[in-house]
This record gives structure tokens, sequence and C-alpha cells, in this order.
């Protein structure tokens, strides 16, 4: 199982990255916004995607809907973590196009619950 | 006219406690609040979170430099003596988290708050001075054997 932490936090990245590994995924990529994610997964691609909402250069919100709007990734599972934890943030998120939502601060098992429910549905 | 009560700054107390209990892996208890001008705790790196919306301020977090390096560390599993330029990013994120957390919470109550993007102060030396409209409280917190502050600061209109 591949993922791709786009966060522009590198401590954000690492905190997510360790709590994977914690719960059992090991190969991780990173980027540090939506553009860079973007020119990730055309170089090599992920299983699924755990983004932040707010980045400079290209947000988390623009990013997904960049990801919905590529055939080959319209698919791909995208888990956002972020503390925009309003009801209109999430009915924005669900527009754009995420599958699932955790909001900051969180725990592993709420990591682990999330991406389980994802890999499911 | 805006003011500071319990309706504000339990979500402020419980949003800190939630973040570092989370996130920090350090359970933190809180201290009596200090309301207005009163003495400000030595503090070298202060991270900073406006807030618009009903209401207008900053949520602002206050720790010495060995305190932010010990919370950096245990945010991203390496000994404190090892962190160095991780820190400023850390203690962002722990504000920004601490905002955020904040926001929810009154959100839950039906208030719309919008919250910027977090500034993280580092140095010696040096004064946080805010217009002279404003209300204060801060939040002490003990953390282990230091001491952190939370501060939230509200505009009269």
């Amino acid at each position: 199982m591949r993922f791709l932490i786009v966060d522009d936090s590198t401590t954000m990245r690492r905190i997510i990255i360790n709590t994977l590994n914690k719960v059992g995924y090991q190969d991780c990529a990173e980027a540090s916004n939506g553009r860079e994610g973007m020119e990730r997964l055309a170089a090599g691609g992920a299983d699924m995607v755990i983004t932040d909402w707010n980045m400079p250069e290209m947000s988390g919100i623009d990013f997904i809907r960049a990801i919905r709007a590529t055939p080959a990734l319209k698919d791909l599972p995208v888990l956002m973590v972020t503390t925009n934890a309003a009801k209109d943030d999430i009915v924005e998120a669900l527009k754009a196009g995420i599958n699932s939502y955790v909001v900051k601060p969180f725990t592993p098992e709420t990591i682990k619950e999330k991406i389980e429910g994802m890999l499911r549905s | 006219m805006s003011q500071i009560t319990e309706d504000l700054l339990q979500p402020l107390i419980a949003a800190t406690e939630e973040v570092f209990e989370t996130m920090v892996f350090r359970k933190v208890g809180s201290k009596t609040p200090i309301f207005g001008e009163a003495l400000r705790p030595t503090s070298n790196v202060v991270g900073t979170v406006g807030f618009t919306g009903e209401r207008c301020g900053l949520v602002a977090f206050y720790s010495t430099t060995e305190t932010a390096r010990e919370i950096a560390g245990a945010m991203l599993g390496m000994p404190a003596a090892d962190v160095n330029g991780e820190m400023p990013d850390a203690i962002g994120e722990v504000t920004n988290m601490i905002a955020g957390g904040f926001r929810l919470k009154l959100a839950e109550k039906g208030e719309t708050l919008a919250i910027s993007i977090p500034s993280v102060t580092i140095g010696s030396d040096f004064y946080t001075k805010y217009a002279s409209d404003v209300q204060r409280i801060l939040c002490p917190f003990r953390m282990d054997e230091n001491e952190i502050c939370v501060e939230l600061i509200l505009t009269r209109n």
C-alpha cells in the first residue's frame, strides 16, 4: 500500500508518516503542496493520498479537484487531514471529492479506522 | 462588545489539553487563568493564529526555547536534543491545532470563525504589544516540570 502525504508542514508530514508506520503502513512518499502532489502522482503514483487543506501554491481543495479531473486518478482514495472541521468545511471538501476526513488533532486509531473504512468501500 | 467569559475560556483550555494529549503525547494541567495585563511569563517562542467572524482576535502560544524543543521532539518522535530547525514548524502546528480546536468547539455552539495561518516568533528580550482595545486572558499549563501558556486576545469591537 503506497501513500502520498501532502502537507506544507514538515512536522505534520512526519507525524502522519510515524502514525502510518505505527498502524502498519510503511511505504510513504511526501509532497509539500498540491502542485508537488500532482507531480508525484504523475511520476510514480500512490494507492492513497492523505492531504492537508491549507497549503501554498495549490491548496488541498484544488489538489483534490485536480485529482478528480484526471481520468487516471479519478478513483484514487483521498483522505483529508485538517483543522478545518466546521460543517461547511466538510461539505466543501466532500463536494471537491474527498473520500474521508480526519480532524487534527487525531489518534493513530482514528487514522487506521478511516483508512480501513476507505479500503472497504 | 465582546467579552471573554467561560464560554470562550473552556473551549480554549479543552482544545489545548486535546492537542497535547493526542499529538505531543503529554498531559498538561491547566492552572488559574490570568485576566488582563498581568506580568507575562518569560517566553522565547510565541506562536499566533488570528481569527475573525462574530468575534475577532488571536490565539497565542508561549513557551521557552527548551520547552518548545521538547514539544517538537515529542511530536516528531526524536530526542529534544536533536531538534533544531524543526521547532518553529512544530510550534506553528501546535498553535494551529489549538486555534482549530477552539474554532471547532465554537462552531458546535453555532458560532462561525475563520482562522489565519500560524506565525511563530523566536528570540529573546522581546515583548508582544497588542492594541489597547483588546481583552486578554492568559491560561498557564503545567507540562511535566515546564510551563506553557495559551492566551486568548479578543478585540472589544
